[in-house]
């Protein structure tokens, strides 16, 4: 029987092949997406491992929780403390060290922003060994005031040697200049994970990063007959309350850790895309095989007759499944690898430098991919293997194919059932705001109902679609053949469906966005201007930006934005810090109870939704937790309803803000000018004063809401490019059904060709077949993605979306053009079509 | 000379081949299928094929037809030489000057009788002279089965179904190629009476192959075949003459 199973499989290579394709390019998202979060992990964890030798301890402020952010790392110490820890029994030597915002300028005066990393100063270690992987390449240390050593990447790209000159900006006082005295480099790498690396002489960092007499971290290297746990634990004895000593080792984790978590967003959105394209191929795989077992019915039945068992046949389709799962799987793996250095361009290409190491295959990312591409395969053609079981041995002595059966009852009813909920909650989702639950349910049921109803709509829907061309006779049969199998039709279009309605509903929902930029910003902002940092990946704006501003006579009120991380509850969320004196002036939170003027430094604002979920009213005390400082008990002074502008449901004043975080960059800062001063005129003024912030984008209300409208596109591009590789998988569907029709029809076609069809009309019927079912699986995606659209953007309300836009145009043009690439799917299986031999046909078998 | 020409009137040879051989395989092991094979057939006239199996009666009929070329030789149909027709030009011999019926699998299963009827002047994007189409179908007896689809008729009724298809187009020739070999004998007459019938009533030129003596004796004149070569030939023919003529034929 497996010798049968194996033949059957090597006269069918092509087939096969096709078959695999439709899964192989799921097994490549999957297994590219783990080769490449293996790699980054495994470029960070050497950086790390690099940086924390020939450093046994480290002394630090203690973190009531590890906030994300580099800059937010801990609160300064006492450089006093150094002392104290030498002189802890088993130290060979401690120093100081530091690290803050100092962002340096090319030699045309910009910004030198990596993508996703921070741009550091530090101050200069003098023990070597302390120094980690920082040694220097060319030139030396700095050692006076004027004087900084640049990490050898940005050394390199923007070239810059020993001897020139370099501007560089700090929190606060603007642009400083400084000459280069040396390059330096971590190891092997030119720079710290893409982190750009002023290193300045120790004092001068210390007054440059605003912590003089202080250090962030002091690092310990201990003497030959310590251990490092030893040696921590001597050193604990020594400190004072809210400083603690951490072996390198437990550092090198947290931060091995820290760069899993920030990674893992990126690993679920691309898995999210392989699951899709998965769900797409597995559809087809469940189609090819429903047709293959049909096709080999007589086949099945004489073997039943002559004595195989059910057990048998189901083995035999399984094992063939089995193969083909196994080829996707060699396959996508193989290109899972491209895939990885693919995505990593990609992240290159939007800025997100990661540091580069060799491509690491492990043997999980192996597993997963056989495991995804076998299981996925076998489990597609588990349905169409127990229905070849059933055919009974006296089949093999008809002389027809089994008639086709009419979708069953069941099926219709609970199809139909699904479908009216689904409908229900889609209606629900849509006709009122944030429904999300309603939203998520109405979109699985309707799915799975048009799922389960598509094989009863398959012949009206082809027959109203392909009204215009029937009076074509090629037109005519592509009709017919199109609904001559329902169900065949339906599973067809049903991969097509999936793809092109996530692509529309992606679709509504970035026009929804884009809809309520503007709306939200006319509500929620009163400002004239609002500047930011010209990069979505800096952390911020100098706070030396609204300093500057306020010495403007025009400029009257200037109130900046801040944004930390806090523990609330169990969840570490955002909080937003502003200055409760001006915040009415540039901004309308909507405030719906108490007043923003009476925040103070233990005050807290909560947005209406959040307090109602907390059951927390005005005087209700909530306890927030700050990474550098612990628990505080606030008090909650009043809610508001726009969450919009400043992105998050709680907000403190900046003097609480001040007093928990040592970082001084503004999110945003917001201007409103005098009365009498035009919006223009401000934006000369501000672009004028602001000079050496080549960093601050300087945006009126328009600007901004072009920027953000940009970045919205981009973005869909992107999803759109992942989306699109489930359509091409749908169409591949298409090709490999079309092709197996051909084959079942070719007694028909040489009869056609016999009575005085040519061979371009066999082509053009096929092509209208072709186009037909992809047309029925672009009307559904069409319709299916718009109301999907259309229920989560009013979903997500919350999320800021508050027009609903249902553009027409784009996604109907998305659905033209998925039924014409019917016509390039049709290209082979017509071919082969035409090429009929018209005398084996019509001779009597 | 256009492959759409219509039939001349006072042509009196439909179809003719000269010296036709073809040989299946190659050197030594080549089977001659037809060997010098040279016959007109003549216009207006009902011409069975006869001949034991592998005589190369059906490879005769497929060469003629245009479905399978000669190894050396000539086939014209009128006028027309088919070994000098693209396959876009055969393509609209068969549509356009030709009928076919088949033994087996004549119709397409998805159009209704009334559509595989005139299935082939609607691929030339013709319409069906409605006279003419309702005389055909009378004939056969069809009318009030027009709208079934293959599936829904019988045997019998396919068949007559492509008889009808084969003469809509009033083709120089109808070629039937066994069409009685799957059909009972009540069904087989009903055919061949038709068959009969256009010839006499129409002037319509039919070539036949058959191995039922029966289905040749409608025929105005037998021709028999034997490895590839044409033996004998029989007018008038009748079941018993001609069973007795298949016997000297060593079947």
């Amino acid at each position: 029987m497996f010798t049968l199973t194996l033949k059957g499989l090597r006269a069918r290579k092509v087939r096969l092949f096709l078959t695999a394709i439709s899964i192989l390019l799921g097994v490549a998202f999957v297994s590219g997406t783990l080769v490449l979060t293996d790699t980054v992990k495994a470029a960070f964890d050497q950086l790390y491992a690099g940086l924390t030798q020939g450093t046994d301890v480290t002394v630090r402020a203690t973190s009531a929780f590890s906030a994300t952010s580099t800059l937010q790392a801990g609160k300064p110490l006492p450089a006093s403390l150094v002392d104290t820890v030498r002189q802890v029994d088993g130290v060979a030597a401690a120093e100081g060290s530091l690290t803050g915002y100092a962002l340096m300028l090319d030699k045309s005066g910009k910004p030198i922003q990596p993508g996703g990393a921070p741009t550091l100063g530090a101050g200069h270690t003098t023990d070597p060994e302390l120094a980690g992987g920082f040694t220097l390449r060319s030139g030396r240390a700095p050692q006076a005031p004027g004087e900084v050593v640049v990490d050898a990447a940005t050394a390199r790209k923007y070239s810059y040697q020993p001897g020139d000159t370099i501007n560089i900006i700090f929190e606060s006082g603007g642009q400083r200049r400084f000459t280069v005295v040396g390059i330096a480099g971590f190891g092997k790498a030119d720079n710290l994970a893409g982190a750009t690396l002023a290193t300045f002489e120790m004092t001068t960092a210390q007054q440059l990063l605003n912590m003089t007499g202080q250090y962030r971290q002091i690092d310990v290297r201990g003497k030959a007959d310590v251990t490092p746990a030893e040696l921590r634990s001597r050193i604990a004895h020594v400190l004072p309350a809210g400083l603690e000593a951490v072996t390198s080792a437990a550092v090198a984790n947290e931060a091995s850790k820290s760069i899993q978590s920030a990674l893992s967003m990126f690993t679920k959105i691309f898995l999210g895309f392989a699951a899709v394209s998965l769900l797409v191929g597995s559809f087809i795989i469940w189609n090819t095989f429903s047709i293959l077992v049909a096709q080999r019915g007589r086949e099945h039945a004489l073997l039943r007759a002559i004595g195989a068992g059910r057990r048998q046949i189901l083995g035999s389709v399984l094992t063939e499944a089995v193969v083909v799962g196994l080829v996707a799987s060699v396959l996508g793996l193989a290109l899972g690898l491209g895939v990885a250095a693919g995505l990593r361009g990609l992240l290159g290409a939007v800025g997100m430098e990661l540091p580069s190491t060799a491509l690491q295959l492990h043997a999980r990312t192996v597993l997963a991919a056989f495991a995804v591409g076998v299981l996925v395969t076998l489990v597609a053609a588990l349905a169409p293997a127990w229905r070849a079981t059933r055919i009974p041995p006296i089949a093999a002595l008809r002389e027809a194919a089994a008639p086709v059966r009419d979708a069953a009852t069941w099926r219709l009813i609970i199809g139909g059932l699904l479908l009216a909920c689904g409908v229900a909650g889609l209606t629900r989702a849509i006709s009122a705001d944030s429904q999300t639950a309603a939203a998520a349910l109405g979109t699985l049921a309707t799915f799975v109902g048009v799922l389960m109803l598509a094989p009863v709509a398959v012949r009206p829907l082809v027959r109203v679609l392909g009204a215009p061309i029937s009076r074509s006779v090629t037109g005519g049969l592509g009709r017919l053949n199109a609904a001559r199998s329902p169900r065949r039709t339906a599973s067809t279009a049903t991969a097509l469906v999936i793809g092109l309605a996530l692509v529309v509903a992606v679709t509504v929902v970035a026009s929804s966005i884009k809809a309520s930029v503007g709306d939200v910003l006319d509500r929620a902002s009163r400002a004239d201007l609002i500047l930011k940092a010209d990069s979505q990946f800096a952390a911020g704006v100098p706070a030396g930006v609204a300093d500057k501003l306020r010495t403007l006579p025009e400029a009257g009120t200037v109130s900046e934005m801040r944004w930390g991380m806090a523990q609330i509850g169990a969840a570490t969320t955002p909080v937003a810090a502003l200055d409760p004196a001006t915040v009415d002036q540039v901004a309308n939170l909507g405030i719906a109870s108490g007043s923003v003027g009476a925040l103070g430094t233990d005050g807290i604002l909560l947005s209406a939704d959040v307090a109602k979920a907390k059951g927390l009213t005005v005087g209700s005390p909530l306890t927030v937790r700050f990474a550098q400082t612990g628990d505080h008990q606030l008090h909650v002074i009043g809610t508001f309803t726009d969450t919009t502008l400043i992105g998050t449901p709680y907000v403190v004043s900046l003097g609480t803000y001040d007093a928990n975080f040592s970082d001084r960059l503004d999110i945003a800062v917001l201007v409103k000018a005098k009365p009498g001063v035009s919006t223009a005129h401000i934006k000369r003024l501000a672009a004028t004063a602001l000079a050496e912030y080549p960093n601050v984008a300087i945006s009126d209300a328009n600007d901004l809401k072009d920027t953000q409208r940009k970045s919205v596109d981009q973005l869909l591009g992107m999803v759109y490019v992942m989306l699109l590789l489930a359509v091409v998988i749908a169409l591949l569907g298409v090709v490999n059904t079309l092709a197996l029709s051909v084959l079942e029809r070719t007694r028909e076609l040489g009869l056609l060709r016999a009575v005085g069809m040519t061979r371009r009309q066999v082509r053009s019927a096929v092509r209208w077949e072709a186009v037909l079912i992809a047309a029925v699986g672009a009307v559904l995606g069409l319709i299916l993605g718009l109301a999907f659209g259309a229920a989560f953007s009013r979903a997500l309300a919350s999320l800021g979306i508050v027009t609903v836009d249902v553009p027409i145009a784009q996604p109907l043009l998305c659905a033209v053009i998925a039924a014409l690439a019917g016509v390039v799917a049709a290209i082979a299986p017509a071919r082969r079509a035409a090429k009929v031999d018209i005398l084996r046909a019509v001779v009597a078998e | 000379m256009s492959v759409l020409q219509s039939p001349s009137e006072a042509r009196t040879v439909a179809a003719r081949v000269v010296g036709a051989t073809k040989l299946y395989g190659r050197g030594d092991s080549a089977v001659r299928a037809l060997d010098d094979v040279s016959f007109e057939f003549p216009a207006g006239a009902f011409t069975a094929i006869m001949g034991p199996s592998g005589s190369g009666k059906s490879t005769l009929l497929h060469c003629l037809a245009g479905l399978d070329t000669l190894t050396s030789g000539q086939v014209c149909i009128g006028d027309t030489d088919v070994a000098k027709l693209s396959d876009g030009e055969l393509t609209l011999l068969r549509r356009n000057r030709l009928g076919f019926i088949f033994q087996t699998y004549n119709l397409v299963p998805t159009l209704t009788a009334q559509e595989n009827i005139v299935l082939p002047l609607r691929l030339g994007g013709r319409n069906a002279d409605p006279e003419w189409l309702a005389q055909v179908v009378a004939a056969v007896g069809l009318a009030d089965r027009l709208g079934h689809r293959p599936a829904e008729l019988s045997g019998g009724q396919q068949q007559r179904v492509a008889a009808a298809r084969a003469l809509v187009t009033r083709p120089e020739i109808v070629f039937a190629d066994e069409p009685t070999g799957a059909l009972d004998s009540r069904s087989s007459g009903e055919l061949l009476r038709f068959l009969r019938h256009a010839v006499d009533e129409y002037g319509q030129t039919i070539v036949m192959v058959t191995h039922d003596p029966v289905a040749a004796s409608y025929a105005d004149r037998v021709l028999f075949l034997r490895d590839g070569r044409v033996v004998s030939q029989m007018t008038e023919p009748t079941a018993d003459r001609i069973l007795d003529a298949m016997k000297g034929l060593g079947e």
